[in-house]
């Protein structure tokens, strides 16, 4: 097991490696100056040669690699242009918003889509597998954008219940400690504003959340289809257990093992869609931070957030496969 | 028809089941599956009975019927009764049915690396399915998972209890289940291929541990084989299956000594004999088993069959005495040897293999039935003829 | 025990005729799957428009003014007008032209890289496949759309490296399935079969393995259309689009919609309908397809 763990640790190393490897060239190696990009079209050659001196672009290749390999593993991924603040810094004060929202995005596409999926699976071919099929077909075919937009003319204009934008109220201030904006509001022991908080989650997350729902649901439903036709599955009919008992233990205890691996691999969707949502819901996390980092030709930020978001889609499917591992006995005594 | 223990002679076991006209179709979107088509037999308390046939013949079916597993939505019993102990199966609620599972009659199936769940240790296995019928401490039903693990002949029960099934063998595996099926003191066992998926070396082990353990206990048992060898030595009765009918039916000992129906003549000349004289040949049963999507018509082993006469294929036989005008048993050593077939083979026919009486030929396929003497001729012949669909 | 076996058995000569070659079973199925022929109209519906765009939009989707800014849909303009007073109807129309063509091209873009890489690999082997599926598994670990963001942020905005964006984040997915299949290929029975009657490789390659491994890339390709359509309106919502900021594409239409979700609601659904009628479209039809190419997953 403890063997299995390691060596899952170990071939994360080189895509890890690639991926640097990969960003790096996609800076360096691609046609297009980085300096006259960041500098824009009409820049004086002297301006942008002295931006080429600044970023490192005058030395040869094999220099700049390391150098920025030295950097990454220093933990400098460096600086803003537009604030000269390390981007590392800024990246840690907006990351737990995204965290915020991709984790309750997760909560809902999970905690509706798994229930989903085996609602349908019990009654296949019937109206409600029907309805699910449409539902999820629709979640995977509605743009985080659209549906955004939908919601909140529905629920912000129209029906006022819920806010179409931010974190929180911007009336209600809130010492920001973990820069978590339902922990900080807890923190200060301030109930109304943790609610509030809460409230402004519920569309960004729900708007984040559709695809992966719509993807889980069909996973789930098919893994239980999948299962519920095995032989142990009979067997345990045979037995005369309850059919609580088959259902519960017998066919979701095995149904889980898809299902877990693609929520890993949907961390990768919800981050990315993250930069999608939070710029609709003007939510200030990675996502926003991102875009804006883009318009204002901000390329290391862009850069880094793009390497720190596939850090953590690789740590996420790590950690999903020791817990597959943990799920399947098969994997855990070899 | 059916014969009560009161009125039989002292040697016909009391009636443990009683199948009556058992009817189960399959309804797909390709169209109606007829795999059971009304048969009916009965078995004695401690009494061991093989269901022999070619796959898809409908054993399995059968017994899936029996404790009421057919897949589901498709498979549906549409007719006839499953007495069990007096009640009758088919028509018991789910909740009662349930009980009957795994407590009255127990299950071994065919392939016992895919049958136990390979995500939960053996032990929960065991005591979830001695818990579920008794009011035992979970300590107790351990236990009894132990001493069961040990009767079955697998070594240090106690560590092999936390096992999961990946790390038995298939052998192995098949003991576990065999422990399992017998870990309420079932009435009734039924075992559905047991030993087809294992090793020539472990079926023998296997067979002998059911058989022993089932006499032991006087747990009556269903053996379901295509392998006419295996059920030898195993049973008291044979139902021959075909097409989801009962063809032939009779004691072992009868059947292996005076095989009546062209069907199991066949069987019994394809299977490979220690017995067989130099030279003899294996004979196989030309064609393949019938389509089960078209309704039954005339007889239905007719397409195959050297013997036919024209009106098998309209008129399908019922299942009747060999011998005309006996009391008719059901159950036990005395059961009445019954076959359905319109042109029984001789005896020295049922030897050879093969029609010898002078100018019999099998009679032609009336327009449209598949005749699957004749398409091997055409095959054989070197000739590719069109084949109607 | 001597024995011998005596007849044939008929078996070879009888399964001939259940087979009819798999296109034509493929398609006998696709007709009868009810969603893939509904996915069908939808895509005909989205490419009809984008090929008639200039016959069927009522009005030419640049000319400003033709009314108030956001007014609502009425009899003259169906979908109402956006800010600069253009027919948001006409607008979407045209959008049809930019989402078929750059979803069209970046995918094909994407089968050819991802085609060599996973033909390579899987052909090749060895070294070669390591590092290449090495490659792959770092391009997969960027999630979806910011490796396109991230492309079309350095390549700068444009047309052209909207569709290399776009068909970078299919690619991997393409080498991958290319290559699974032609691995499974490789072992497979029939392929065995056809080499141990003394086909030459080449005619292996070609009429056994590709037809195979073709059915799994056509079903990736039609559901990578859906997926690029929605990509490129997402770049496009997110300020990448096109760099002519009047030229009329879906995702770049619906950020003008953000500004004035209270005055103009109609500017979300026109572009929005449109962008979810072509996703429906080319998923259910990739479902479809997949369910026909492969009748193992019939239920």
């Amino acid at each position: 097991m403890l063997q299995y763990i390691v060596r899952r640790l170990l071939s994360a190393v080189p895509v890890m490696f690639g991926l640097s490897i990969i960003l790096f060239a996609f800076i360096h190696l691609l046609p297009g100056d980085p300096a006259a990009t960041i500098l824009g079209q009409h820049a004086r050659p002297e301006l942008v040669a002295a931006m080429r001196q600044r970023l490192g672009l005058d030395l040869p290749l094999w220099q700049q690699y390391v150098n920025y390999m030295g950097d990454l593993l220093r933990g400098d991924l460096g600086r803003s242009f537009v604030n000269n603040r390390p981007v590392l810094d800024d990246f840690l004060i907006r990351f737990p918003g995204t965290i915020e929202l991709t984790v309750a995005a997760m909560i809902y596409a999970a905690g509706l889509g798994i229930p989903l999926g085996r609602f349908a699976a019990r009654r296949p071919q019937s109206t409600g597998d029907a309805i699910v099929t449409v539902v999820s077909l629709l979640g995977i075919s509605v743009p985080i954008f659209v549906l955004g937009l939908t919601l909140q003319y529905g629920f912000s204009v129209q029906l006022r219940w819920l806010p179409a934008t931010g974190r929180i109220d911007p009336r209600l201030t809130i010492e920001q400690v973990t820069h978590f904006m339902l922990i900080d509001t807890l923190l200060a022991g301030r109930v109304d504003a943790f609610i509030d908080a809460l409230r402004h989650l519920i569309l960004p997350a729900i708007a984040l959340g559709s695809i992966p729902l719509a993807i889980i649901t069909r996973i789930t439903r098919a893994a239980v289809l999948d299962v519920a036709n095995e032989d142990y599955v009979r067997t345990a009919r045979a037995k005369g257990l309850r059919e609580q008992r088959v259902d519960g233990r017998h066919i979701m205890r095995n149904a889980w093992l898809p299902v877990v691996t693609v929520l890993g691999l949907q961390v990768g969707g919800l981050l990315a869609g993250a930069v999608i949502t939070e710029t609709v819901f003007a939510w200030s996390g990675v996502g926003k931070w991102v875009v804006e980092a883009i318009e204002a030709h901000d390329y290391f930020v862009v850069q880094s957030s793009i390497l720190m978001f596939a850090f953590i889609f690789l740590i996420v499917n790590l950690i999903v496969d020791v817990g597959y591992a943990f799920l399947n006995p098969r994997i855990r005594y070899s | 028809m059916t014969v009560t223990a009161s009125r039989a002679p002292a040697d016909v076991p009391e009636t443990l089941l009683d199948v009556r006209d058992l009817l189960v179709r399959f309804r797909t979107h390709d169209g109606v599956i007829y795999a059971v088509n009304g048969i009916s037999f009965e078995l004695g308390r401690g009494e061991r009975l093989g269901l022999v046939g070619e796959s898809g013949c409908g054993k399995s079916v059968t017994n899936l019927a029996i404790i009421r597993l057919l897949p589901k939505p498709a498979g549906r019993i549409e007719g006839g009764q499953v007495l069990f102990d007096g009640e009758d199966l088919a028509t018991l609620p789910e909740n009662e049915v349930r009980h009957v599972r795994g407590r009255d009659i127990a299950m071994i199936f065919q392939d016992p690396m895919t049958s136990l769940n390979p995500v939960i240790t053996i032990e929960e296995q065991m005591v979830e399915t001695i818990v579920a019928h008794r009011k035992v401490s979970k300590r107790d039903a351990r236990a009894r998972a132990i001493e069961l693990l040990g009767m079955v002949g697998i070594p240090r029960p106690e560590t092999r209890l936390k096992s999961f099934p990946h790390q038995f063998s298939g052998g192995m595996r098949q003991r576990v289940m065999i422990a399992m099926a017998l870990a309420l003191e079932p009435k009734l066992m039924i075992a559905d291929e047991p030993t087809t998926a294992l090793d020539v070396t472990i079926q023998a082990q296997v067979l002998e541990l059911i058989s022993r353990l089932t006499t032991e206990t006087g747990t009556s048992l269903i053996l379901i084989t295509h392998d006419l060898g295996v059920v030898a030595g195993m049973t008291d009765r044979i139902n021959v299956m075909y097409a989801g009918f009962i063809v032939e039916t009779a004691t072992t000992q009868a059947l292996f000594e005076r095989p009546s129906h062209p069907y199991t003549v066949g069987l019994l000349h394809s299977m490979p004999r220690v017995d067989a004289h130099e030279g003899e040949p294996l004979i196989p049963i030309e064609g393949r088993p019938p389509d089960m999507r078209n309704a039954p018509r005339g007889c239905p082993f007719a397409p195959r069959c050297a013997w036919r006469l024209d009106r098998c294929w309209e008129d399908n036989p019922p299942l009747e005495p060999v011998e005309r005008g006996v009391a008719l048993v059901t159950t036990g050593p005395g059961a009445t040897h019954r076959i359905a077939c319109h042109n029984p083979p001789l005896p020295d026919e049922a030897e050879l293999g093969r029609p010898t009486r002078p100018g019999h030929r099998p009679a032609p396929a009336p327009e449209g039935q598949l005749d699957e003497l004749a398409t091997l001729a055409a095959v054989v012949d070197g000739v590719t003829a069109e084949l109607p669909r | 025990m001597a024995t011998t076996v005596q007849g044939v058995r008929p078996g070879v000569a009888i399964e001939e005729r259940a087979s009819r070659g798999l296109w034509r079973d493929a398609l006998s199925r696709l007709r009868r799957n009810k969603p893939a022929i509904f996915g069908m109209i939808c895509i005909t519906i989205f490419v009809t428009v984008a090929i008639l765009a200039p016959v069927l939009a009522p009005y030419d989707p640049n000319k400003g003014g033709l009314g108030p800014s956001f007014a609502p849909p009425s009899s003259e303009h169906l979908a109402g007008l956006d800010k600069l007073g253009r027919d948001e109807l006409s607008r979407v129309v045209w959008g049809a032209r930019i989402s078929l063509f750059v979803g069209i091209v970046s995918v094909t873009v994407g089968l050819c890289i991802g085609g060599i890489v996973g033909a390579l690999s899987g052909g090749i082997g060895g070294w070669v496949d390591t590092v290449l599926m090495r490659a792959v598994d770092v391009m997969l670990s960027i999630p979806g759309i910011l490796l396109a963001i991230g492309i079309v942020a350095w390549l700068g905005q444009g047309l052209p490296q909207i569709m290399l964006a776009v068909a970078f984040t299919n690619a991997p997915i393409f080498a991958r399935i290319l290559r699974g299949s032609l691995l499974a290929l490789r072992e497979a029975e029939f392929v065995t079969v056809s080499r141990s009657i003394g086909s030459g490789s080449g005619r292996i390659l070609l009429r056994h393995m590709l037809p195979n491994a073709l059915t799994a890339l056509i079903v990736a390709a039609t559901l990578a259309l859906a997926t690029a359509v929605i990509d490129v309106a997402g770049l496009g919502f997110l300020g990448l689009g096109p760099p002519d900021p009047r030229t009329a594409e879906w995702g770049t239409m619906l950020t003008d919609s953000t500004e004035a979700l209270r005055r103009a609601p109609h500017l979300i659904f026109a572009p929005g309908i449109a962008i979810i009628i072509s996703a429906i479209g080319f998923n259910l039809l990739g479902d479809g397809l997949r369910e026909s190419l492969d009748p193992r997953l019939k239920r």
